[in-house]
């Protein structure tokens, strides 16, 4: 060995690290970019045109319901675009997500509605050969815990049959999950109408409806569960009586509340009259003001400046209202169908109303409840897929399963097991999906979740993950789902352009996308 | 034939392997001492890396047998081979370009709390491990987080090699090891085999095409033509060029210059 060979080595190669330039050179840079200005334009557009105002909080893109109702989308794609895109790291597809959406909330509906049992079919001699049916087990109500549970059962071993499929037979899993986008979809139809069979026997409908309203089940005391909404409706006496048992401080804090909104309620109303009152008087100066009759101008002007209304007298708190607030107080009996369907962050939402005034809609009404919980559910998922790609064994797996299947092998990485979980967990996130409508609106239908599973591969590939696998981050996959929700809103508000530009866009960004990720792959592989 | 006082690591008798009705390797005997390079020569489609999968579990060999430090052994996967301490580099590294050293490295057997697919990695301990063990024989990584793919040839070749010895190789198996590199970063790599040799007892197998390799750094040589061994013998015991002979599956060089002539 040579001196020289010792002063200069390959490791002197390298310039030393800096860490602003390493932030740059991540593949999600591009997409936090795009993201970033749609949350712009989603802001700026969405401002009334008649307020001259920066907030970009003031718009309707960025009020309370509007972050409720974005974040709601963004979520539920986030969801399935994270059992996605993992299957894509490992470098296979999953073309079932949506049609695995539609399955699992039928059959959680269908339980929900109508019960589990399981009938064994044979033959039957007596009296002519026909097909009777041995009951093993029947369950007339099912609660919500048990329904996602046996609705997992079909789906979890409906993925995992399709990851079987693919690892064994070596077919790529474009087409096995293709069978399975067709199959799913076509089996959730026929059972639908099967079991709305209407007494005439006229093909049922493919929905379910007049399932309970579970999240909003309470247990009153002396009137055992009902809904929120019978128990608001109980005769005025009863209420009346419910409230006089209330302790003294609980009937304060409500009372303050209610007091609240009545008075901010009758604020907005007389706003409104006042404004209302107001505008034929301006059109009318307008008018006077064109025609050049000096007498009309001042008269009207003389009725703007003097122009008043009673204000709106607040309604007065009642015991009956008192008691209505106080049902609404009440916990749910059903905390699963809750975690699923109901609101998160209610407390915070209602802070930002009272004493804030922020959350607070035209009417002077609380605007938004708080978040759905789809959002905290896919926050809890992405911390989670987080954690096992980027910092367990299993998250190298998949990484090296995806970026070369031989190299997984030859050093013991159980590469099979790999891709027939992830088949599993991509089947997992679609039920989770399933699970949210569900107990969020209570009925399903048998077209649920159509074309979702391209929106979430569009998101992962938006999000830098590469086709061929081996490639991609979960913080690239949350903002991918970012994106993909926010384009559609972002571009609504733009005036007078068509909304539909929001699918141009996205076209657009897709493409982009790929390009960049494999460009990004290739420097990474060394061939650039 | 054994001229160290050692036993040797592995002894392969009669090793038979068909691929279908035809003969990839017909009967071969073959010994690895400790602490020797071993090159294993032979034209294109001899069988010679037929002989190493045989040797690394991937598949088994027709009939024969193999020992390992004189017990007989039976490989149903390349993971029995490797916990038998046979490390085996192929040609294609078995490396995932897209990720870094260290995950390359440990893939397959990270290091994880509570032993468990889904404990973290630790990813410190493991960063120093792997610049330790590349460091030995004699690469410095300046950043275990560096993507495999923006490596060197030489660099991921010692990449596979301290993997394979780090894991508890006893026996090394090269295949081909410099058929892919430039004429400096083939030095590097017989350097590198140089210095896993003086870690110790380590045995190397190594499957090459290039006489002059093979002569610069091996203690043993075996000769395969066609499915058989045609030679073999320590460096002192072969003669310049007898190594050429061999390697062309006996045909002497003077007549391959009139084949050539009468063209
Ligand atoms: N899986 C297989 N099925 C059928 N024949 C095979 C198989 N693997 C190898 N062979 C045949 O066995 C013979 C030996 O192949 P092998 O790969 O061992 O040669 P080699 O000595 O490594 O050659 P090279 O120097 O080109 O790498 C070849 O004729 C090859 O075609
Ligand atoms: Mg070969």
């Amino acid at each position: 060995m040579s001196d020289s060979t010792e002063v200069r080595q390959e490791a002197d190669r390298h310039a030393p690290k800096r860490h602003i330039w390493t932030m740059f050179a991540r593949p999600e840079i591009g997409p936090i970019g795009v993201m970033i200005l749609l949350f712009g334009m989603l802001g700026y557009f969405s401002i009334p045109a008649a307020e001259s105002t920066w907030n970009p909080f003031a718009g309707e893109g960025f009020n309370a319901l509007g972050i409720r109702n974005n974040l709601r989308v963004i979520s539920q794609l986030g969801i399935i675009a994270l059992g996605a895109g993992l299957l894509i790291i490992a470098g296979e597809f999953d073309l079932s997500i949506g049609s695995m959406i539609g399955f699992a909330g039928a059959c959680m509906a269908m339980i929900l509605r109508w019960g589990f049992a399981i009938l064994i079919p044979y033959i039957s001699f007596e009296g002519g050969i026909h097909i009777e049916y041995f009951t093993v087990l029947s369950v007339d109500h099912v609660t919500p815990i048990w329904a996602i549970f046996i609705t997992m059962c079909f789906t979890l071993t409906f993925g995992w049959i399709q990851g079987f499929i693919v690892v064994r037979s070596g077919l790529p899993s474009f087409i096995v999950t293709l069978g399975g986008l067709f199959f799913l979809r076509g089996l959730t139809e026929v059972s639908l109408r099967a079991f709305n069979h209407r007494p005439d026997q006229s093909a049922g409908s493919t929905t379910v409806t007049e399932i309970p309203d579970l999240k909003n089940i309470i247990d009153l005391p002396e009137y055992g569960e009902l809904s929120r909404l019978d128990a608001k409706s109980l005769p005025e006496a009863d209420l009346v009586s419910m409230a006089q048992t209330l302790p003294s401080d609980t009937i304060a804090t409500l009372t303050e509340r209610l007091a609240y909104t009545y008075n901010r309620v009758a604020e907005a109303k007389t706003a409104i009259m006042e404004a209302k009152g107001v505008k034929p008087l301006e059109k009318a100066l307008e008018n006077a003001v064109q025609s050049g009759n000096e007498y009309m101008v001042n008269a009207i002007q003389d009725k703007i400046e003097n122009f008043s209304i009673t204000p709106v007298v607040p309604k007065n708190v009642s015991d009956v209202d008192v008691a209505r607030a106080y049902i609404d107080t009440l916990p749910t009996v059903n905390k699963v169908a809750d975690f699923f369907g109901g609101n998160i962050l209610e407390a915070l939402f209602d802070w930002l109303y009272f004493p804030i005034d922020w959350n607070t809609n035209n009417f002077g009404n609380q605007f938004a409840p708080g978040l759905y919980s789809c959002v905290m559910i896919w926050v809890i998922l992405s911390i989670f897929c987080y954690i096992v790609l980027s910092r367990t064994q299993a998250g190298n797996w998949i990484y090296s399963t995806g970026g070369n299947l031989s190299a997984a092998q030859a050093n013991g990485v159980p590469t099979n097991k790999v891709k027939i979980s992830l088949f599993v967990f991509s089947a997992f996130c679609a039920t989770i999906f399933a699970a949210c409508q569900v107990f969020e609106v209570n009925t399903s239908d048998a077209a649920k979740g159509n074309l979702k599973e391209l929106e979430a591969i569009a998101a992962a590939v938006i999000g830098g993950l590469v086709m061929t696998g081996g490639f991609g981050t979960v913080l690239g996959i949350i903002v991918g789902a970012f994106i993909f929700g926010l384009a559609r809103e972002a571009f609504f508000y733009i005036p007078g352009i068509d909304g539909s530009f929001y699918r141009v866009f996205l076209g657009l960004v897709i493409i982009a996308s790929a390009l960049l990720n494999e460009n990004i792959r290739k420097r990474i592989m060394g061939n650039i | 034939m054994t001229q160290s006082g050692l036993p040797p690591l592995i002894k392969t008798n009669n090793l038979v392997k068909k691929f279908g009705s035809f003969t990839a390797l017909n009967g071969v005997n073959l010994e690895i001492h400790p602490g020797e390079v071993h090159a294993l020569l032979g034209d294109n489609g001899a069988g010679k890396s037929t002989l190493i999968k045989i040797l690394s579990g991937v598949f088994p060999a027709t009939s024969g047998e193999i020992e390992i430090e004189g017990k007989p052994v039976n490989f149903t996967s390349p993971r029995d081979a490797s916990d038998a301490g046979i490390g085996t580099v192929y040609q294609d590294l078995a490396l995932n370009a897209l990720t870094s050293v260290t995950r390359n490295f440990f893939l397959g057997r990270e290091i994880t709390s509570f032993n468990s697919p889904f404990g973290l990695m630790k990813m410190k301990e493991m960063d120093r491990i792997a610049s330790e063990e590349m460091a030995k024989i004699g690469i410095n990584i300046a950043d275990p987080e560096q993507a495999v793919g923006t490596m060197s040839g030489g660099q991921r070749q010692t990449l596979a090699i301290a993997r394979a010895i780090y894991f508890g190789a006893k026996v090394l198996i090269l295949d081909e090891p410099t058929s892919a590199l430039g004429q400096k970063q083939q030095m590097e790599v017989l350097k590198t085999i140089k210095r896993v040799q003086k870690l110790g007892d380590i045995a190397i197998i190594l499957i090459t095409h290039n006489e002059i390799h093979a002569r610069l750094i091996a203690d043993r040589f075996t000769f395969l033509s066609l499915g058989e061994v045609i030679g073999s013998g320590t460096a002192e015991d072969l003669a310049g060029d007898d190594i050429k002979t061999l390697m062309a599956g006996g045909a002497e060089i003077g007549d391959l210059t009139k084949e050539l002539e009468s063209i």
